[in-house]
């Protein structure tokens, strides 16, 4: 049992991380930054818990919003660039942070021993669950109220007036701003949304897994934030969470019992999906047909 | 008549299969699971490893077995499984097991998936405010420093390194007391061979050599000129490399180019591999590593062979793994673990206290101390890469 | 500052200006792809990669001369590229850059794993022509390979150039890039220009693998990411679709990246590159060569 509450919470985690690229590429940019506002939640988050002792939920909200902070500040510069150009400014972003934390000392002694992140040894003894005494159950829920409640804000934007002039931006921006849209405040807005879910997600995988270091934060964990929303298709907040069910659900856990073929299998699945469903495992036409179905049962049945 | 006949046989035969069913009804198995890295870079370590175990295991089965506690003999089956070196998923692949009857995991391979899964068991036992993962995992690979002390429940079986070269200077002193300067170079981005150059530095300090500088580089840099330069300049009598083969063979190579010779090179623990000889055999000529394990005593050449049969290679990783096997094999009987679906959490507990009350094992290159804080101080010897292949150079117990 | 210094300096800004040769090779076939073709293939450099492993292993352990190997490495490129085509572009609608991004992702782990099983992760050695050449310039010493290296690159630049600019090809090529659509009416087969051109980028790919290859002595199968990201910066820093950009940016970042490590040693040297990145995004966003005809 407890191993599949272990993989609700990496799935939970993970679907974080996607959220918060879906967001972005909802506008159009592709962002590679988003492991890196994923590091600064992780590293700030456990700091605030590990050495200032402070309650869980309140060094979540903090790194969540000194990483929509830092990708407010990034947003403005990445204005700039765009297609190819902004994905390559955000990889060195991501790559910025992460050699931040590589050279990022600050270690203080509790009882007999220094804690704290240590450059390249990372930070260790990130324990707060165990010490508190959350079972696996209790990290189970807490980490997916944080993804329900995100899914949730998300979702009712897409309904509203904000989601469309999100998606207007992301389809055609001159026609957008011609229709009197303020491109600057969509894109800002929506990079620093997604910097805030990026840090939260982030604080929860520090405490997921106990020790973070640098080498976790680069340029492979950037490439699978934007994946889950590719995956998944754009249209839908859901298409994110199927596309990490998928990866992290059925390729690395459901396919272990392939042995060395899962690896191999990874990649080559990814790249048929990607042939079969360019729109994404849950695009906008499987979004109608699905609802096509629901109004038709629901038409047969009254 | 013919019905009868037909009868009879079909009595001897149903007769004959009862017995045969009811032997194999006396031969039970216990699953032991290792994990590590099979794919990146360091699959050769996963490979290895898998090898190892289950040419171990092999050799318990032909001896008859592991006695379990109500008396029974069991063949052990040994599962392999990839953690893709990855912290997330090393800890998926332990809940998995810990899911599972297992008792015990052997892994993992990479440091950093060690120090998340040790960081998830339960830090002292019996604390129950601890909602910590109770479960025994000996590593046979992941060699930072100091990482058992992370939790009670986390054991290791991997050499010391801060014994190995603390033994290998005051050696080299001893044999060369011409030599009088060092110069390090180290891959500052990899906490092993990191946390491995203080040690070499710190050990060199203490027998009487000169450090006169050092060189950094990160694990998958190409070009080693302006280190190699500033090596030059520094002129010193002895070279010592904590870096793993790639930019080791990086290293050497560019030196090679600057002609920079110095009279000793020292290396990795880690570099005492194939890898090494496969880059660069020529350019690591003479360099002296200190190795847990090289085919010098009959239990180490059979284990050498037994773990090639099965694919892998025998190092001082691989044979870590090996044995493993036996340590775990001996604390199976010696606590008597019965192995069985209702007794999975008393197994793990007497696995647990069984692996720390530990206070000597049996190696391949002779008999491991295990000290208080669950790490192992193997015997080791130097070896030296010589015409393409590691031989031994001095073994100190000799 | 001694004099010893000052020489030191200047060798090490010279090894890097050398060694950016591999970057420049690098760069040549990324601009291509990226800035002519206006396709964001991910999977370059582990294609490149992979060529020269393919080389090495076509050969399996015969002890065949360095230039033999490399020709093996661009015929593997080639084919590589056309895979790369038939794989992750042939079948993907034009309007989906996004889903073309990620299948070039899936197909470069995809032969990382394939390489990694093939030789369990452990770097092997790749041969070099004129390895033990020192040009003495001096008080310095130049790599007569990086040199070699370098020369390659402006051949296969002329060359390329030729290409693009003097056949029928590199016509169609630039066509299709700029108007499909016009293009196709002018009955020119998209998909055969396509294909083809991702060839001929697979074979420049192929080369700078196995000149990357010759330049270190090593392949290992932890180079295909750096070198991803290193062919992106080299990329945007010289100008899309710019070959003369991508070698001049090539050698540029090569120097750059000495110059950071001698002053500020190695664990803040990736970071000046990526400062240096930006500031070039900052102030010239085109890169420094932008050219007319590629915009992005």
């Amino acid at each position: 049992m407890d191993f599949y509450l272990g993989l609700a919470q990496i799935i939970g985690i993970h679907t974080l991380l996607g959220l918060s690229a879906y967001c972005v590429l909802l506008t159009g940019q592709v962002s590679l930054a988003q492991a890196g506002f994923f590091a600064i939640g992780a590293y700030v988050a456990a700091m605030l818990t590990v050495l200032a002792e402070w309650p869980l939920i309140a060094a979540l909200l903090a790194a969540a919003l000194i990483a929509g902070t830092v990708a407010c500040a990034v947003g403005f510069p990445a204005l700039r660039v765009k297609g190819l150009m902004l994905v390559v400014a955000t990889i060195a972003f991501g790559e910025a942070v992460r050699l931040f934390f590589f050279n990022f000392d600050y270690q203080v002694t509790k009882g007999n021993i220094r804690v704290g992140p240590l450059g390249g040894e990372g930070f260790r003894q990130i324990r707060y669950f165990p010490e508190h005494g959350w079972s696996t159950l209790e990290v189970v829920l807490f980490v997916w109220t944080v993804v329900t409640l995100i899914m949730v804000a998300l979702w009712w934007m897409d309904q509203s007036r904000a989601g469309a002039v999100l998606r207007a931006v992301g389809e055609d921006e001159v026609a957008a701003q011609s229709t009197g849209i303020n491109i600057t405040a969509v894109k800002v807005s929506a990079m620093t949304v997604g910097g805030v879910i990026a840090g939260a997600g982030g604080g929860i995988f520090a405490h997921y897994t106990t020790h973070i270091e640098h080498g976790q934060f680069g340029v492979v964990l950037a490439t699978f934030a934007i994946a889950y929303p590719i995956l998944g298709g754009l249209s839908n907040v859901f298409g994110t969470l199927l596309a990490v069910l998928f990866i992290q659900g059925f390729l690395i856990e459901g396919l272990r019992f392939l042995g060395d073929w899962r690896n191999l299998l990874f990649g080559a699945l990814i790249l048929l999906a990607m042939n079969i469903r360019p729109r994404g495992l849950l695009d906008a036409g499987a979004i109608a047909a699905l609802r096509h179905l629901t109004y038709r049962k629901e038409a047969t049945g009254a | 008549m013919r019905s009868l006949t037909v009868a009879i046989a079909a009595l001897l035969a149903s007769a004959a299969l009862f017995a045969s069913e009811s032997a194999l009804a006396q031969e039970r198995t216990v699953k032991i699971t290792g994990f590590g890295a099979k794919s990146g870079v360091v699959r050769v370590f996963g490979v290895n490893s898998e090898a190892a175990l289950k040419a171990a295991a092999e050799e318990i089965n032909n001896a008859g077995g592991v006695t379990l506690g109500d008396g029974t003999k069991a063949k052990i089956v040994i599962e392999f499984l990839d953690d893709r070196c990855n912290a997330e998923e090393g800890i998926s692949v332990i809940r998995r097991i810990a899911s599972t009857d297992a008792f015990v995991a052997v892994g993992p391979t990479c440091s950093n998936v060690a120090e998340s899964l040790f960081g998830i068991l339960q830090k002292k036992v019996g604390d129950s405010s601890d909602s910590g993962l109770q479960f025994p995992i000996i590593a046979d690979v992941a060699a930072k420093g100091g990482l058992a002390k992370i939790s009670e429940w986390a054991f290791r079986n991997v050499p010391s390194e801060f014994e190995m070269y603390k033994s290998l200077f005051a050696w080299l002193k001893t044999q060369h007391p011409d030599l009088k300067t060092i110069y390090g170079g180290v891959e500052k981005d990899f906490a092993h061979s990191n946390a491995t150059f203080g040690v070499m530095k710190e050990q060199a300090a203490l027998n009487g050599f000169q450090l006169v500088g050092q060189s950094e580089w990160l694990l998958a840099d190409t070009t080693f000129s302006t280190q190699v330069r500033e090596m030059k300049r520094a002129d010193a009598d002895i070279v010592a490399i904590s870096a793993h083969p790639f930019t080791t063979c990086g290293v050497l190579k560019e030196m090679e180019r600057q002609s920079v010779k110095p009279k000793l090179l020292i290396g990795l623990t880690s570099s005492s591999s194939i890898e090494t000889l496969q880059g660069c055999a020529k350019q690591a000529e003479g360099i002296i590593i200190p190795t847990s394990f090289a085919p010098v005593t009959p239990e180490a050449k059979m284990a050498a062979e037994r773990v090639a049969k099965f694919g892998g290679s025998a190092d001082l990783h691989s044979a870590a793994a090996y044995e493993i096997m036996f340590i775990l094999k001996d604390v199976i009987e010696a606590q008597k673990i019965m192995a069985k679906p209702d007794t999975v959490a008393a197994d793990r507990v007497k696995m647990r206290e069984g692996l720390a009350a530990l206070k000597e094992t049996k190696g391949l290159l002779g008999k491991v101390r295990r000290t208080p804080d669950r790490e192992a101080i193997k015997p080791f010897l130097y070896v030296h890469a010589k015409d393409g292949s590691w031989q031994v150079l001095y073994n100190p117990a000799s | 500052m001694e004099l010893l210094d000052l020489i030191d300096t200047v060798q090490s800004i010279a090894d890097g200006v050398l060694f950016g040769a591999t970057y420049a090779m690098l760069g040549i076939g990324f601009t291509l792809v990226f800035g002519v073709m206006h396709k964001i293939n991910l999977a370059y450099a582990a294609a490149s990669i992979g060529a020269a492993y393919a080389s090495l292993l076509i050969l399996a352990g015969v002890n065949a001369p360095a230039a033999v190997v490399f020709l093996l490495a661009a015929l593997a490129g080639g084919v590589l590229g056309g895979i790369v085509y038939v794989v992750c572009f042939r079948f993907i609608p034009l309007a989906n850059p996004l889903a073309t991004l990620m299948s070039t992702v899936g197909l470069l782990l995809l032969i990382d794993e394939i390489i990694v099983h093939e030789t369990q992760g452990v770097p092997l050695a790749y041969p070099a022509l004129f390895s033990d050449v020192i040009v003495r310039v001096g008080p310095f010493g130049l790599r007569g390979d990086l040199m070699f290296v370098f020369a390659l690159g402006c051949i296969s630049m002329v060359v390329l150039l030729l290409l693009l600019y003097r056949t029928k090809l590199g016509l169609a090529t630039r066509a299709v890039s700029q108007q499909p659509t016009a293009a196709q009416l002018c009955g020119i087969s998209v998909d055969r220009v396509n294909g083809l051109t991702f060839v001929v980028t697979g074979v420049v790919g192929g080369v700078a693998g196995a000149m990357t290859g010759a330049a270190i002595g090593m392949l290992s199968p932890l180079l295909s990411l750096p070198l991803t990201v290193k062919g992106l910066i080299v990329t945007v820093i010289g100008g899309l679709g710019s070959i003369p950009g991508a070698i001049i940016a090539g050698l540029l970042v090569g120097g750059f990246e000495n110059v950071f490590q001698f002053f500020r040693g190695v664990s803040e040297r990736d970071l000046y590159v990526m400062l240096l990145l930006f500031a070039f995004l900052v102030f010239r966003p085109g890169g420094m060569f932008q050219p007319s005809s590629a915009r992005d």
